[in-house]
């Protein structure tokens, strides 16, 4: 028999929270987190808001927050959120545990880009007329304005590094960038390790932010996010008919996984079991997702026969529902296809209706809801959703928190370039 | 048949990188002890403090990708296109056909790094919106002129999830996909996780490896900032010095390398030919760098593969040329190693290539199942004088005959982030 991989530790810094309580007790009462951006002056930008998190301090979390004082929000996130895990488990350093046992695996995304140095070097440098750069001025001009911690602190495997030499977690260590799916494909892959018996325990989520300049005109020139900019907390309107594009979001999510016998052993709380993961490639094209959902019902029927579980033992979904016209509508037919005449059964929300879209960070954050309404039995909604879409008409928890007891919960990631990801967790049973 | 049951075996390579785009190549200037590292051409380096770097010159993706693929080109930043035209490769030399795969059971991962912006995309938004004032740029004319003048797809053309994207696309892998960012290591991990899966029965073939190019003028910049590298400017190819005592950092280097990663029962249902099996692997983190992490990776990788420290024919070293680097990785290896006798020989192809980041790993590795192949290994290039600091025994001079059928792979990033593989061949 396999090794069962359960949930000790919880931990996340969002929009609605500083805290897993907060955040699951925000997402019941329906609030929002999005409003106009105020990390850079964004009121000439298409998009001017964004659920970003606010009042954040990482002196409240760890003794030297000036160790990250060159990393970006990504890491600072990251460490506040794994310090909530790693304590709610009862694993921070003075924990006997056997240090070599436990890993990372995040799916953590970049670091913010000196915008504006860059930005001065290359109008200094370019050439309108023969639309070529100096490089030779551009370095000179880099050497000397560019900063070179907070160069090195854009890497991607910064993140998943800090996590391991300040917690002293010496297990495997890996970081995920599969863009939006990433912090949920990094959990699948660290219940895999733990399975495997490469670790007894993974310290395992996501930490992003894209809310920057660069981040911004990026999906801006992808039409991708809702300019909504007259009533931003009622942009994120996941299933409705007037949806127009996601809202960014930031934040981390991180969560302790641990093998079973090893959480009973030294008597951990657990919060729920990891039961199913399922990972697949669309295939289709960079840009859309495949139109009759080819790759996302492969991956949740990959989380099912993982779990050993049918479509109809699955209480609740919490869907990608990022608020975009395609991955809403392709996402409900994928539900449609692996449900069959159940789809209308099963009560679907999206937490980006509140949270924004955390992009690699999303995943893990989607996850920890998922745990707590196993846990509390009281499932979030999907708010702003006023105007049914003919395309989507399963039950998506309209604006209304619900009292539901499940038992088996199936989370969706779907990432921009075709990677999809299905995890299932279940009510921990002996 | 159970997971424990599975085995994985190299079916396919593809390379592309500064000693070769194809494998006879790549083996020639291995053989020959001919080095791909030399003045940068792809720009003018004058502004920069290292001037030198391992380069593949004079790649055109077209060359490689089917007609189909060409326009999609264009939507690809230059790691992107050299691990699509590997991954090409990869499938080519592998003789499978594609239309005799099942897409559902076909993977892919990759091992990938941050990816620089092309300056010139962003040269008229910036022009537009900076104010003359050294580093404020007017966020208003950004985001009502500057905007609108940068390509709609621009982002799309930098993610670094991109390379399996394409890959995918491409040959209609339809399986499990998965991007590794781990710096230095990257590339190894994502083919430790590619077994794994295989090994696990979710898929059953892999188009696996890694692949990074920093030799542009945004990344050559920030990494002159914070890596260690070696300042050798005026005998480039003496500049990466693996284990030496002269040596003075790391040389930076581009390429991708690919391997068909396939379940041996298909493999010889379609009578493929195999390089080697991947027979076992490890991760670990080494906190304060002092070895410790690196030996229970080896340790890890070794156990799996059920072989003693002795199996091993040689060890192809993580070796690149940095002062404190080469002497933590000594440490690890010789924590595992020390008591062999006679010692195991130790090879670094970084010294050939430079440091191909994300694309080192597997290319490295490359040079060994190339090794296996043609019953010899290479030389470490540059390694005259040993430093005590570091107790290895660094294969130099004559070519070597291999004795042994395993070889181990180490790898690790700067942060301490490890992994190490054990390749056995093919008999």
């Amino acid at each position: 028999m396999r090794r069962r991989v359960v949930i000790t530790g919880l931990g996340a810094i969002t929009p609605l929270s500083h805290s897993v309580a907060e955040l699951y007790q925000s997402q019941l009462e329906g609030r929002s987190g999005v409003g106009p951006i105020h990390w850079f002056d964004a009121r000439a930008f298409p998009t001017k808001f964004a659920a970003q998190v606010k009042n954040f301090d990482l002196g409240r979390f760890v003794k030297d927050p000036e160790r990250w004082i060159n990393s970006g929000p990504n890491s600072q996130f990251a460490a506040a959120a794994a310090q909530q895990a790693l304590a709610d488990a009862e694993l921070l350093h003075h924990s006997p545990v056997d240090r070599t046992g436990i890993g990372v695996y995040l799916g953590a995304g970049e670091g913010i880009q000196d915008f504006h140095n860059m930005i001065y070097q290359i109008a200094r440098n370019y050439n309108s007329q023969t639309r070529a750069m100096n490089t030779v001025g551009f370095a000179k001009g880099g050497l000397e304005s560019f900063h070179a911690g907070r160069e090195s602190e854009q890497e991607l495997h910064t993140t998943s590094s800090h996590l391991a030499d300040y917690f002293d977690l010496q297990g495997p260590n890996y970081n995920c960038l599969t863009a939006c799916a990433a912090s949920s494909q990094a959990i699948g892959e660290a219940t895999e390790l733990i399975r495997h018996g490469d670790a007894d325990i993974m310290l395992s989520g996501g930490a992003h932010t894209m809310i920057h300049p660069f981040g911004v005109t990026g999906f801006n020139l992808l039409t991708a996010l809702s300019t909504f900019n007259e009533a931003p907390t009622k942009a994120s309107r996941p299933f409705d008919l007037r949806r127009d594009g996601f809202v960014l979001g930031e934040g981390a999510g991180m969560l302790v996984l641990e093998e079973l016998e090893h959480a009973k052993r030294r008597r951990a709380p657990i919060y729920a079991e990891m039961t199913g993961y399922g990972s697949t490639g669309d295939a289709f094209r960079i840009t859309d997702s495949h139109p009759e959902g080819r790759g996302a019902i492969a991956c949740i029927q990959g989380a099912l026969t993982d779990s050993g579980l049918s479509a109809s033992d699955i209480g609740y979904i919490n869907a990608h529902g990022t608020s975009t016209q395609v991955n809403d509508k392709v996402e409900t037919v994928a539900i449609k296809k692996v449900f069959g005449d159940g789809a209308y059964l099963v009560p679907v929300s999206s937490s980006k209706s509140m949270l924004g879209h955390l992009i690699a960070a999303a995943g893990a954050v989607e996850l920890i809801i998922s745990v707590m309404a196993i846990r509390q039995g009281v499932l979030p909604p999907t708010i702003n959703y006023e105007v049914p879409d003919p395309e989507c008409d399963l039950d998506y928890i309209p604006n209304e928190a619900r009292e539901k007891r499940v038992r088996h919960v199936l989370s969706n990631s779907f990432g921009f370039g075709g990677q999809n990801v299905s995890l299932i967790v279940s009510r921990f049973e002996n | 048949m159970t997971s424990s049951e599975r085995r994985a075996v190299v079916t396919g390579i593809g390379t592309v990188n500064p000693i070769g785009t194809d494998l006879g190549t790549c083996w020639d200037s291995l053989r020959e002890g001919k080095s791909g590292i030399h003045t940068i051409q792809n720009f003018d380096p004058a502004g920069l403090p290292v001037r030198f770097a391992g380069e593949v010159v004079n790649f055109d993706a077209k060359q490689f990708v089917d007609k189909k693929d060409r326009k999609s080109l264009r939507m690809m930043a230059r790691s992107i296109q050299l691990a699509v035209a590997a991954a090409q490769l990869a499938l080519s030399d592998s003789q499978a056909q594609i239309d005799d795969l099942d897409p559902t059971r076909f993977g892919v991962e990759f091992g990938a790094s941050l990816i620089a912006s092309e300056l010139e995309e962003l040269g008229h938004a910036s022009l537009v919106s900076a104010n003359g004032q050294p580093g404020i740029v007017d966020l208003g004319k950004w985001g009502s002129q500057g905007l609108s003048n940068i390509p709609p797809l621009w982002m799309l053309k930098y993610l670094p999830n991109m390379l399996a994207c394409h890959i995918s696309i491409m040959h209609n892998a339809q399986g499990p996909n998965n991007t590794i960012t781990e710096s230095d290591v990257a590339g190894m991990l994502a083919l430790g996780e590619a077994f794994r899966i295989l090994r696990r029965n979710q898929a059953d073939y892999f188009l696996v490896g890694g692949a990074e190019s920093r030799i542009n003028p945004l990344s050559m910049v920030r990494q002159c900032l914070f890596q260690p590298l070696s300042k050798r400017n005026e005998e480039p190819a003496k500049a990466c010095r693996p284990f030496d005592r002269q040596r003075d950092g790391m040389v930076l280097g581009e390429g991708a390398s690919v391997f068909m990663l396939e379940d041996l029962n298909h493999a010889q249902k379609r009578q493929a030919k195999i390089y080697g099996e991947l027979v076992g692997f490890g991760a670990a983190f080494d906190r304060g760098l002092t070895g410790r992490g690196l030996a229970r990776a080896i340790r890890a990788a070794l156990s799996e593969a059920e072989i003693d420290p002795q199996d091993i024919d040689h060890i192809n070293a993580n070796g690149a040329g940095t002062i404190p680097g080469d002497v933590w990785e000594a440490r690890g290896l010789h924590e595992v190693f020390g008591d062999c006798r006679p010692s195991v020989p130790v090879f670094a192809a970084k010294s050939y290539m430079g440091n191909l980041g994300a694309g080192s790993g597997p290319t490295e590795i490359v040079a060994s199942l190339l090794a296996l192949k043609h019953g010899q290994l290479p030389a470490t290039l540059n390694y005259q004088e040993p430093d005590p600091a570091c107790p290895v025994t660094v294969a130099t001079g004559e070519l070597r005959s291999i004795s042994k059928p395993y070889f181990l792979k180490t790898g690790f990033t700067e942060l301490g982030q490890c992994a190490a593989a054990v390749f056995r061949r093919w008999e």
